[in-house]
């Protein structure tokens, strides 16, 4: 009688478990399928750059967005900057796209929410994409973080705050922290002017060195799914 | 005083060579300005290799306000020598061409003519930089519009919206004529030693080159002796393209080369007062 009790258990605790992990994987899908749902926007925002060798004050412009992986930003003449479209700022580009693996990390508490972590394995070799993980707000169905390890561009923690735009999984904010090479120009080009002295200026330089940069997007308002054309996205020339 | 300066501002504008101070730095700036139409996306994107790795960057970037700058770093090297063509001159090309002594038969104090031989030198070289802004910033300008401003420095990537420009190359320009006025007040010292123009106007260009030189080599013997080099301030109209801008170095810089002018023009009247003047 013990040994059936036993077995019994230790179905229901697998079955329990397979259930568990069906339910990250569906909750994963639910979280992508509405993240997927806003195939473009416009979006008047805020961009602040906090990269240690950028000196850049807040931008203000237009952040045009179209599925899956057209961005750009127009600032009335002035000088546009964005990540790389590999570390693109948009939720859809850090999730892995086609058939992944979900595993299920448990409930976490995060700025006091109680949140679902999930890590997530793209099966598809190719994508740049080595993990992901996302801590999900099941009850809204919304990322709330997500942290992507990718094989050429470092690591890419994103965390979102939402508001007026929950329906479409649209964030009010969003600060992406990424990896940044080191950035460095010969003196004797540039000729610098030494504001500071040399021991400080030596220190400056170290303190510089595998810095993590931040990037803050207040989005302020949004015109979603009006059917961007691509010459939206042509870009204009550098010159 | 004044109608002697008057004298000596005629004297210096009578001069065709005068111009061809106001030539050269047309003549640069326009190829300047002519190499950045035809192959400025190089220069940029080579400048630029650092930071497009990571971030894409688009727009107008060559620019008017750009390529002033380029303008500045690499005009702020020639014009010392335009400068010291007239001030290195003022005592002794007077002195070549015989007639410093008949001078200073007049009842004039020699430290008087040393003043005004300075005022006018300074003079001229307010007249040279307001010439280059004309034709670097408002030509560029007209050439290539206007934009938000990139600076490249060695350690930093700095961007400056268009509307928050201006009064920076004012500032630039009016610390640029600070600058040029301490080599003015240096060449006005060593045409003091000299009856003919040419040593003077070559020690001149001498020293600034092997100072600049000193002032940016990045050798720990040499940085010792960089704070105390007049060269190494000299550049500090870049602060004014920083963010934020570095007031107390810049401040710091333009109390050195005031230093350095007022110390150069006290030793140029201290040694004219005795010098026993032959010719």
């Amino acid at each position: 009688m013990r040994k059936i009790t036993s077995i019994v258990a230790a179905l229901l605790l697998f079955a329990g478990n397979v259930f568990a992990v069906d339910e990250a994987t569906q909750l994963f899908y639910t979280l992508r399928t509405k993240v997927l749902t806003v195939k473009d926007y416009t979006a008047d925002i805020r961009l602040k750059i906090d990269v240690t060798y950028m000196r850049i004050p807040q931008l203000k412009g237009k952040l045009f967005f179209k599925s899956p992986d057209k961005m750009r930003l127009e600032r009335n003449g002035g000088l546009s900057i964005l990540p790389k479209k590999n570390i693109n700022m948009t939720l859809s580009n850090l999730i892995p796209t086609g058939q992944v693996t979900v595993i299920d990390m448990g409930k976490v508490v995060r700025n006091g929410k109680t949140l679902r972590l999930l890590k997530v394995v793209p099966e598809d070799e190719l994508s740049n994409i080595v993990l992901t993980k996302v801590w999900i707000d099941e009850a809204n169905t919304l990322a709330l973080r997500t942290e992507t390890t990718t094989h050429n561009d470092g690591t890419v923690i994103m965390d979102l705050e939402f508001g007026k735009y929950i329906p479409y999984a649209l964030p009010d904010k969003v600060t992406i922290f990424m990896d940044l090479k080191d950035y460095k120009l010969p003196k004797g080009v540039t000729m610098d002017y030494n504001d500071v002295p040399d021991a400080a200026a030596a220190a400056k330089a170290q303190k510089g060195k595998n810095q993590k940069g931040t990037i803050q997007i207040s989005y302020l308002k949004y015109d979603i799914n009006t059917g961007l054309s691509d010459a939206v996205f042509s870009k204009p020339d550098n010159g | 005083m004044i109608s002697l300066l008057r004298i000596e501002l005629y004297k210096i504008f009578k001069r065709p060579r005068t111009y061809i101070s106001f030539g050269i730095v047309t003549a640069i700036t326009f190829i300047i300005q002519l190499a950045m139409l035809s192959g400025g996306r190089d220069f940029i994107a080579f400048g630029m290799q650092g930071v497009s790795e990571q971030f894409d960057i688009q727009g107008h970037i060559l620019n008017g306000y750009l390529v002033t700058y380029i303008i500045l770093q690499s005009l702020l090297i020639h014009i010392p020598l335009l400068v010291a063509l007239v001030a290195g001159d003022a005592l002794a090309g007077e002195a070549n061409l015989g007639v410093l002594r008949l001078l200073l038969t007049k009842p004039i104090a020699r430290s008087r003519l040393v003043l005004v031989k300075f005022i006018s030198s300074v003079i001229y070289t307010i007249l040279l930089i307001v010439w280059l802004a004309i034709v670097a910033l408002f030509l560029s300008l007209l050439l290539f519009g206007p934009g938000d401003m990139i600076n490249m420095k060695s350690d930093a990537f700095v961007l400056i919206l268009k509307n928050d420009i201006m009064w920076r190359y004012v500032a630039a320009f009016g610390f640029a004529t600070l600058a040029m006025t301490t080599i003015a007040a240096l060449s006005l010292f060593l045409s003091a030693f000299a009856d003919n123009s040419i040593g003077p106007i070559m020690t001149t260009m001498g020293m600034v080159v092997v100072l600049t030189i000193l002032s940016n080599l990045e050798l720990p013997l040499f940085n010792i002796i960089k704070p105390y080099l007049f060269t190494t301030h000299m550049i500090g109209w870049k602060g004014f393209f920083d963010d934020p801008v570095p007031y107390a170095a810049i401040g710091r810089s333009a109390m050195v080369l005031v230093g350095y002018t007022v110390g150069f023009v006290t030793a140029t009247i201290l040694y004219f007062n005795k010098k026993d003047i032959k010719s």
